[in-house]
């Protein structure tokens, strides 16, 4: 398994009926481990990658796969077992308006079946890590936009998702947020986690065992 | 066992945030099942009436001048043998002007006690399932057969019309029952399909987290079996305590067994569901 690339994105084409075309022979191969930072313009397809990844989109030609699983239309128990593996912060990943910061936080350990306490105890780890013991009990909508990336991030690694799909993660932060954002990513590809990482700039330092692309005209360079 | 618990959250979420919503949704269901419910009381009540009168319907069979009175027990046997036919008396001519002279107050026959032009007859009784018009008939026809036989009498267009009644009641109930459905999956669908509009963004992001279709319809699923059940059993308790209120002296209202109300209940749960299903099915196609 560990030579097994956890995302493969093979020839991928994707066309928009309104746009017209999107991606031709876009390719992608990401270890485990290892971090992907793709960074592009506005509407290059940057978000579209994450949607191809979480199976929210289907390639017209082409394979996207995932954790092994191949992302094809029709395979509800496939995607959903591919989501549950994966954090998304960002972009099309947002929070459930209806849920305060804490269930946001712990509902990926709902889905994967964890008892009550063990959520507990797992939630208050990520609320005194992301700095969030204050707001756990507030709802998405009295949250400010930092406040809102930082219960994504806490999401993302409760259930120690293997998978980090992370959009502009530092678009819209103070420097200093941005800052312990990044460290936040850092530790995280430290500790093992494979990485794809969406941004319109290159990140402020290096992210150890990363690799950067560029997408532009619907390739990766 | 997290999950279930997480789907039982859900649905007390969903109730606590939208109460007015699911109230008023309890309350169109419970006055559609009360109307029900009524009918089937009504019904019911009609039906055992009818049962009751019908019960008492009896034929009156002529027995032939030329019949010799010593003939008359040979035609009794043969009376009595047809199917159907559960009680037989025998009126002789002396007792049928006794009968007269009880109904009318006076003896007509009074010092022509050789001439009395009264017919012995048979009166018949029957057992519950021939009495119907279309059994009364048969054993008519095979009582008009024997030769010993000069006429007979029962109440046939009486008992074609309660039959008639009976057939409107049942065919107003079903269309009843089909347009109190039909309402209650509108009423439950529109219910649900509203909540699930206002959720919206939320179920679209825990659709990205991995959550099924299933897992997230199953609490709208839950609150449309609990509020169908719910709304039933809230119809049948107000009709019960209904009854203990009032004094009946004529006619006693016919209830349905208890454990046809469960059954009832548990149908409107069903509804409920299916109403659940048809209000989410967009979402979980």
């Amino acid at each position: 398994m560990p030579d097994t690339a956890i995302v493969e994105l093979s020839n991928v084409d994707l066309a928009y009926p309104r746009s017209g075309e999107l991606f031709r022979n876009l390719s992608l191969s990401v270890r485990p481990g290892e971090t992907a930072v793709i960074t592009g313009g506005p509407g290059s397809g940057k978000t579209t990658i994450a949607e191809l990844l979480v199976g929210r989109k289907f390639a017209d030609a082409g394979s996207v796969e995932v954790f092994g699983e191949n992302l094809r239309r029709g395979r509800g128990r496939a995607l959903n077992r591919v989501r549950r593996r994966l954090g998304g912060v960002g972009g099309i990943f947002g929070l459930v308006p209806t849920y305060t910061a804490a269930d946001n936080i712990t509902y990926p350990l709902v889905l994967a079946g964890v008892r009550k306490r063990a959520r507990k105890e797992r939630l208050l780890r990520m609320l005194t890590e992301f700095s969030l013991l204050t707001r756990a009990q507030d709802y998405p909508a009295t949250l400010t936009r930092v406040e809102q990336t930082l219960v994504q991030l806490a999401r993302a690694s409760i259930a120690d998702q293997p998978l980090l799909v992370i959009d502009e993660p530092m678009a819209g932060l103070d420097t200093a947020t941005a800052r312990r954002v990044f460290e936040y990513l850092v530790k995280a590809s430290l500790s093992g986690r494979t990485m794809v990482l969406l941004m319109s700039d290159h990140p402020p330092g290096t992210l150890p065992n990363s690799t950067s692309y560029v997408i532009r005209e619907g390739r990766l360079t | 066992m997290t999950r279930t618990a997480h789907i039982a959250g859900e649905f007390a979420r969903s109730l606590g945030r939208h109460p007015f919503t699911a109230l008023g949704s309890l309350l169109s269901l419970t006055l559609l099942y009360l109307l029900f419910d009524l009918y089937w009381i009504g019904a019911a009540t009609v039906e055992q009436v009818f049962a009751r009168a019908v019960a008492e319907v009896q034929m009156e069979v002529f027995v032939r001048e030329e019949v010799a009175e010593g003939e008359v027990a040979g035609v009794q046997a043969e009376v009595a043998a047809i199917p159907g036919v559960t009680g037989l008396q025998y009126i002789s001519k002396e007792a049928a002007r006794e009968i007269m002279q009880a109904s009318l107050g006076m003896d007509l026959l009074a010092g022509y006690d050789t001439l009395n032009p009264l017919p012995r007859s048979f009166v018949l009784t029957f057992a519950p399932a021939a009495l119907t018009s279309d059994g009364l008939a048969a054993i008519a026809g095979e009582l008009r057969r024997m030769p010993a036989v000069a006429d007979l009498y029962y109440n046939a267009e009486w008992l074609r019309k309660t039959e008639g009644t009976q057939a409107v009641i049942l065919r107003v109930g079903l269309a009843l029952g089909i347009l109190i459905l039909v309402t209650a999956v509108i009423s439950s669908l529109n219910n649900l399909r509203l909540m699930i509009r206002t959720r919206a963004e939320g179920l679209a992001q825990m659709r990205l987290l991995g959550a099924s279709r299933l897992f997230l319809v199953a609490p709208m699923l839950l609150e449309g079996a609990v509020l169908g059940g719910a709304a039933a059993a809230i119809g049948w308790a107000a009709l019960w305590y209904a009854r203990g209120q009032v004094s009946f002296t004529h006619v006693a209202p016919v209830f349905p067994p208890l454990a046809e109300i469960a059954g009832f209940c548990l149908g409107a749960a069903l509804l409920g569901v299916v109403s659940g299903y048809l209000g989410v099915r967009r979402m979980l196609a």
